[in-house]
């Protein structure tokens, strides 16, 4: 036994550091968030604590802007996806061709994903803005149509923020495509062709099931980006008018942040957790069915 | 006479394609160019080019209000030591975890895996009580420690890719005696080149543009990154739009030059990611 542990030591050390810095810093923090959740904790003292049970959970559904960050960010997450991966997919067979400037526009279409989304939302919010320096609304005087509160009225905000966050990602996600794209076979296009099958044809039956474990991953990270998103509304709209554009992220730092109510934040953050949990393994599970077919 | 027409509609392609980019790239254009103007000027005609009225004195206005280079420092030290510390971490736990399967290895790979679907905010009040006590908050170190934690994202890149790196080089050595961590810095690590790129590249773009974790953790503008740079501006610029677009031309600057740099092994990057994943 003791030869034993003393063979296995180097391999021990080598998993300590990680095993160590992710424990403290992510496992027992995530273990204590999901047990303050049912207690009253002040955020200080761990020495009155009491088990309270759904007393926060009952809290933030009776919260009228908390639940509406769980719909905003329902209603996101569930959109964003689905529409990024419709641009990406054609944007990655445009960016595949045999262009003489492909390298440039993969540049281009690449580079909007390398700024923070801090500097992004700032940079937008000029550009939607109602005032003289605001482009877009410059823009579309040109054409006799009067300024639009983009960022002021929450139907417009919520689709300022989609459409700055699709013009974000659809290059990065469309990159996850090329590669894809270029190791299918030229064979099975060569034969697609014997077989006169015509350009949609190719791509429903070659190109597209081809593309599943790219989509895996593509559709798993937009997913979760959306889940997560903090950055870009903060900057762009921060959450407003009213709450319609606040997310859960933000609202979770709110409250425990700058309200200090501990107990609900910690009760949504346990929400918010389960949330992810069962999105993603619905998601990998539906994703892997299709790559197999 | 097919190939003449394919040409001509690929031609029209490029171009249709050329024009989506030019759309594409205008917010840039437009942040780039007015910050060069006088403010009265980029306000009449924000999409002209700053030719009549050339100006850096905007630049000079806003290097003097931020603090760019105490910001600059503390951002490049939490970004390469952070980096560091996940590479390193990550690649050995990730070495040990595939080549060395027992019980322990394959419990602590789905404990890893458990990670991904943890939000931050989802741990953030718990982390920031922990980090007030450790009187880790509020300081440049506190941020090396708290980015280091992020090395499960590299733990599973390795994992990955050391499926596909042959084992007998390792086996050899062993066998000739060599210890653990020589045998793994000097024989393993090297192979392990492209997927360290990748890491490399994933980790300093999400370090140094995160503004989640320093907008809770920092306070004092003394230990800003420059990303806090941007925010402050905000406030602070309100009334001067574009001092504000040349501090975010400021900000973007080192990151735009490391992606510039990068470039080819960020698309290799990605696809090799995605292509594992």
């Amino acid at each position: 036994m003791k030869v034993k542990l003393k063979k296995e030591l180097p391999y021990i050390g080598f998993v300590l550091p990680a095993f160590l810095v992710y424990t403290v810093l992510t496992m027992i923090p995530l273990v204590q968030t999901l047990g303050l959740a049912f207690t009253n904790w002040d955020g200080y003292s761990m020495s009155n604590l009491k088990f309270n049970g759904l007393e926060n959970f009952k809290s933030v559904f009776s919260d009228r802007s908390m639940k509406n960050a769980l719909l905003n960010t329902c209603f996101y997450s569930l959109i964003f996806p689905v529409v990024t991966t419709i641009f990406a997919i054609p944007l990655s067979l445009a960016l595949n061709s045999r262009m003489r400037t492909k390298n440039l526009q993969r540049a281009v279409f690449f580079f909007p994903s390398v700024p923070s989304a801090i500097i992004l939302g700032y940079l937008w919010a000029y550009i939607l803005a109602p005032t003289s320096n605001g482009l877009l609304n410059k823009f579309l005087g040109l054409f006799g149509i009067d300024p639009v509160l983009w960022l002021a009225i929450p139907g417009w905000a919520m689709f300022s923020i989609f459409i700055v966050n699709l013009w974000s990602a659809v290059g990065w996600h469309a990159c996850i495509y090329l590669a894809q794209l270029q190791s299918i076979p030229v064979e099975y296009y060569e034969a697609a062709i014997v077989d006169g099958a015509s350009a949609w044809q190719k791509f429903r039956y070659i190109t597209f099931p081809m593309l599943a474990s790219a989509m895996t991953v593509s559709v798993l990270l937009l997913l979760l980006n959306s889940l997560k998103l903090f950055d870009l509304p903060f900057a762009l709209t921060d959450g407003g008018p009213g709450t319609s554009t606040t997310m859960i992220s933000q609202i979770i730092i709110k409250t425990g942040f700058v309200e200090k109510s501990y107990g609900k934040a910690t009760a949504m953050s346990v929400i918010f957790f389960i949330f992810i949990v069962i999105i993603s393994m619905v998601q990998l599970k539906l994703m892997k069915k299709r790559e197999v077919e | 006479m097919i190939t003449k027409k394919r040409g001509l509609k690929s031609y029209i392609g490029e171009i249709l394609m050329l024009g989506i980019c030019v759309i594409f790239f205008i917010p840039f254009y437009y942040l780039i160019v007015n910050t060069f103007k006088p403010a009265r000027e980029a306000t009449v005609s924000p999409m002209s080019l700053p030719i009549k009225n050339f100006t850096l004195d905007l630049y000079k206005e806003a290097l003097r209000m931020i603090n760019f280079w105490s910001s600059f420092r503390n951002s490049l030290l939490i970004t390469i030591i952070s980096v560091i510390i996940i590479i390193v971490f990550g690649s050995m736990a990730a070495y040990v975890i595939t080549r060395h399967k027992n019980k322990l290895t394959r419990f602590l790979f789905f404990y890893f895996l458990i990670g991904f679907m943890v939000p931050a905010q989802t741990t953030l009040i718990p982390l920031f009580n922990l980090m007030s006590r450790l009187k880790l908050q509020n300081s440049v170190l506190g941020m090396v420690v708290l980015y280091s934690s992020w090395c499960n994202f590299a733990i599973f890149m390795y994992q990955g890719f050391l499926g596909g790196v042959p084992k007998d080089l390792e086996e050899a050595a062993l066998i000739d005696g060599a210890n653990l961590w020589k045998m793994f810095w000097y024989i393993v690590f090297p192979l392990l080149k492209s997927v360290t790129i990748t890491i490399i590249i994933f980790d300093v773009m999400w370090i140094w543009n995160d503004f989640m974790m320093p907008y809770l953790f920092i306070s004092s503008s003394s230990n800003f990154t420059l990303i806090m740079e941007v925010y402050k501006g905000a406030g602070q610029f309100a009334n001067n739009w574009t001092v504000m677009l040349c501090t975010m031309v400021i900000v973007l600057a080192p990151i735009t030059i490391f992606y510039l740099f990068m470039q080819k092994y960020i698309i290799a990057g990605i696809t090799s990611g995605a292509v594992k994943g």
